[in-house]
């Protein structure tokens, strides 16, 4: 690579890590301060006595460690509900052929763009008549609603990617439809599939207004909910423990994307290939 | 410089936690004589905002569960953002289910004032008992049309000035000027000394709406009229926005995006000298910024050329929602909250961090407990409702979420309008929203 494609590479990756990389950097910053150092400070972009304080009083003087498993309770949840119905409608979208399928997938995705903001008030009314408020389990098939529309599309845009003689030949040597879909096409659709996961997984994980709205007590609390409602009293706001939330809760995000970022990209592009 | 110390505090809430929570409260559960009905089998939930002072919220649960200890009847207290309050009782509003009780702000009540349960028996039963509430009480809990309180007015968590007394002395003045030319003087020679003011000028829900109100109105300038005509226009409001602009022309740069949580960075950080805010500042230095602490005084807001007090503070009142289906245990919590055994631990605690909206709890002592506090004690006293010199109600309500009058002093003082231009938009804004 001769001097000037290296730069033609690295200028422009170096200028999205800035970007990127920057709002963690803060946030490392702010948690690590002690609070005259977060007021006052002669270089804000670097921390001259770190201290751990706003970790230990998160962890020891908040509920967090209960945002945090409510969070991955329903993060779990939701995300396992949502590639199975997503799995399950994008194979038959794509592999049984049946009339108006197309329509359907182009359907199921224009639900999706239907922003949340619209959407809470009828679904509260729904929530009321089954008597789901105020469960944290109800989160799960809450957030299944707009996780479901965007997987099941782009496990449609994966499932067109695998060839049908795949199945075609299964179909000759006597297998059924449910036997084809588990056996013969999931192990294909991995990639896909974790795909899915991960931005399901992400989107649960630090979804706010419907976790706000439709829960009650404090038990019940998500990460998203608990630090805004509990460090951020009026006008003070306790920036210290509010960053090292913000931080600790990245951290099972960036642990999935860490381990599974080269499935995800081919689940990806599986899809846009659609 | 006060004697009035943490230890104190402690000790004070700690009083306050054991008299009601702990020790004392059995003799009240044994003698306990409800003024409603209690459903059998009640339960309450109830929808607050979460205490801008920790104390706040420690305290109410301690009031809560000696009443639960009174009466029975469990209470799930379910707290949010001050700011999201609005969101999640319209919703309650809108399905007809969710909170049996939300304390909610400002005109909250007003925006569904036939979905509410009729409270008049409480408040008239508290105002009698406790000398009456405060005119801005009455305006945002009493429905005038139908003849009847739909929110039990809490109190306001009010706001004062919060000073430097090192750097006011050492800009030429002993104590804080009383009125709005004495500011302005303060102000121009704090600058010159490089301590700057610094008030909110964004869209700061609580400190922006304070002090854009209290100026508009100490020049006689309002934002509708008696009959909700817009009345934004006029002289008054010229005079104000001539004068904001001069203020904010001493003001530390940057002041146009600040929000509620800004000023307080500001000041405890050393950066300005002054600013308008509720004691949160002063609770926190006391806290956690020791050297800083002895510096700071509060004084009231100064007076305009009408010649009173002209204050803006933000305001809660509790309400009942009609699908509650224990209407009376609901209304017996509040009336037990209110009562001075719970009030007073609870003003105490978050040392007057909000001012009850019944005037005979001006006596509590921890107004005297120190003379920083004693500013906060009186907020409520001559203090307008948003949208005067109109009703309370939707377009009042809308007119504030849209911060309108924020939005003509931050036009005239940090966009370039003249403040002909800024009234005349701020006019036009409001005749959209209040249809007139």
């Amino acid at each position: 690579m001769d001097r000037r494609a290296g730069w033609r590479l690295w200028l422009p990756l170096g200028l999205m890590l800035l970007f990127l990389l920057l709002p963690f950097y803060w946030m490392v910053l702010t948690s690590l301060k002690d609070r005259t150092e977060l007021l006052n400070t002669p270089n804000p972009w670097w921390v001259f006595h770190p201290s751990i304080n706003s970790f230990v009083d998160l962890l020891t003087q908040t509920q967090y460690p209960r945002w945090f498993l409510n969070t991955l309770y329903v993060s779990v949840g939701a995300t396992a509900l949502s590639i199975v119905v997503s799995y399950c409608a994008a194979f038959a979208i794509v592999r049984l052929k049946f009339k108006g399928a197309r329509a359907l997938s182009t359907a199921i995705f224009f639900s999706y763009v239907v922003p949340p903001a619209i959407l809470f008030i009828p679904l509260a009314e729904v929530l009321v008549k089954l008597g789901w408020f105020n469960h944290l389990w109800a989160l799960i098939p809450i957030y299944a609603t707009f996780l479901v529309p965007f997987c099941t599309w782009l496990l449609i845009g994966f499932l067109r990617s695998i060839p049908r003689e795949l199945e075609e030949a299964a179909l000759v040597d006597g297998a059924s439809w449910p036997r084809i879909m588990i056996k013969v096409i999931l192990p294909l659709s991995v990639p896909g599939l974790i795909s899915a996961t991960i931005f399901s997984f992400t989107l649960s994980w630090n979804e706010y207004l419907y976790a706000l709205i439709y829960m009650f007590s404090s038990d019940n609390k998500t990460i998203t909910v608990g630090l805004t409602t509990e460090l951020m009293r009026g006008d003070v706001f306790q920036w210290g423990q509010l960053m090292a939330g913000s931080l600790l809760g990245t951290l099972p995000v960036v642990l999935v994307y860490f381990f599974f970022v080269e499935y995800y990209v081919a689940g990806m592009s599986g899809a846009l290939k659609d | 410089m006060s004697d009035f110390n943490r230890r104190e505090l402690l000790q004070m809430t700690a009083a306050g936690a054991l008299a009601v929570g702990a020790g004392a409260r059995p003799a009240l559960a044994a003698d306990y004589k409800p003024m409603f009905d209690v459903e059998k089998g009640a339960s309450l939930q109830l929808l607050r905002w979460t205490g801008f002072i920790d104390q706040d919220d420690k305290q109410w649960k301690i009031n809560t569960d000696a009443f639960t200890k009174a009466t029975g009847v469990p209470v799930t207290i379910q707290e949010v953002s001050w700011t999201e309050i609005q969101a999640k009782s319209g919703l309650a509003a809108q399905i007809g289910s969710g909170p049996d009780v939300i304390m909610g702000f400002y005109d909250d009540p007003f925006i569904y004032p036939d979905k509410l349960v009729d409270v008049s028996d409480v408040c008239e039963y508290l105002e009698k008992k406790y000398g009456g509430f405060y005119d801005v009480a009455k305006s945002y809990g009493y429905d005038t049309e139908n003849k009847r309180w739909i929110g039990l007015p809490m109190g306001g968590p009010g706001a004062a000035v919060t000073y430097r007394e090192s750097w006011l002395k050492e800009a030429g003045f002993d104590s804080f000027p009383k009125d709005f030319d004495g500011l302005l003087k303060a102000a121009r020679a704090l600058k010159k000394i490089n301590h700057p003011i610094g008030l909110a000028l964004g869209h700061a829900v609580g400190d922006g709406n304070t002090w854009c109100h209290t100026l508009l109105w100490g020049f006689g300038g309002k934002q509708v009229d008696e009959d909700n005509k817009v009345a934004i226009d006029s002289k008054e409001t010229r005079e104000a926005l001539k004068y904001a602009k001069a203020l904010y022309e001493t003001m530390i740069p940057g002041t146009a995006s600040w929000l509620d949580v800004n000023n307080n960075q500001a000041f405890l950080a050393g950066q300005i000298s002054m600013t308008i805010n509720g004691i949160s500042i002063w609770y926190t230095a006391k806290q956690k910024f020791p050297d800083m602490f002895p510096d700071i005084r509060t004084a009231p807001q100064p007076i305009g050329p009408v010649g009173h007090a002209t204050n803006f503070n933000l305001f809660s009142q509790s309400f009942i929602f009609k699908y509650s289906k224990y209407p009376n245990a609901a209304k017996e919590y509040l009336r037990f909250m209110c009562e001075r055994e719970q009030m007073d631990p609870w003003v105490t605690g978050m040392v007057g961090y909000v001012t009850p909206a019944l005037k005979g709890y001006a006596d509590l002592p921890i107004w005297t407990k120190a003379p920083e506090i004693t500013p906060y004690r009186d907020v409520l006293k001559d203090n307008h409702p948003d949208g005067f010199a109109g009703t309370p109600g939707r377009a009042a309500a809308t007119a504030l979420n849209d911060f309108v009058i924020v939005n003509m002093f931050a036009d005239a003082c940090a966009h370039g309008s003249s403040p002909e231009d800024a009234a005349k938009s701020a006019a036009a804004k409001l005749k959209s929203i209040y249809g007139s």
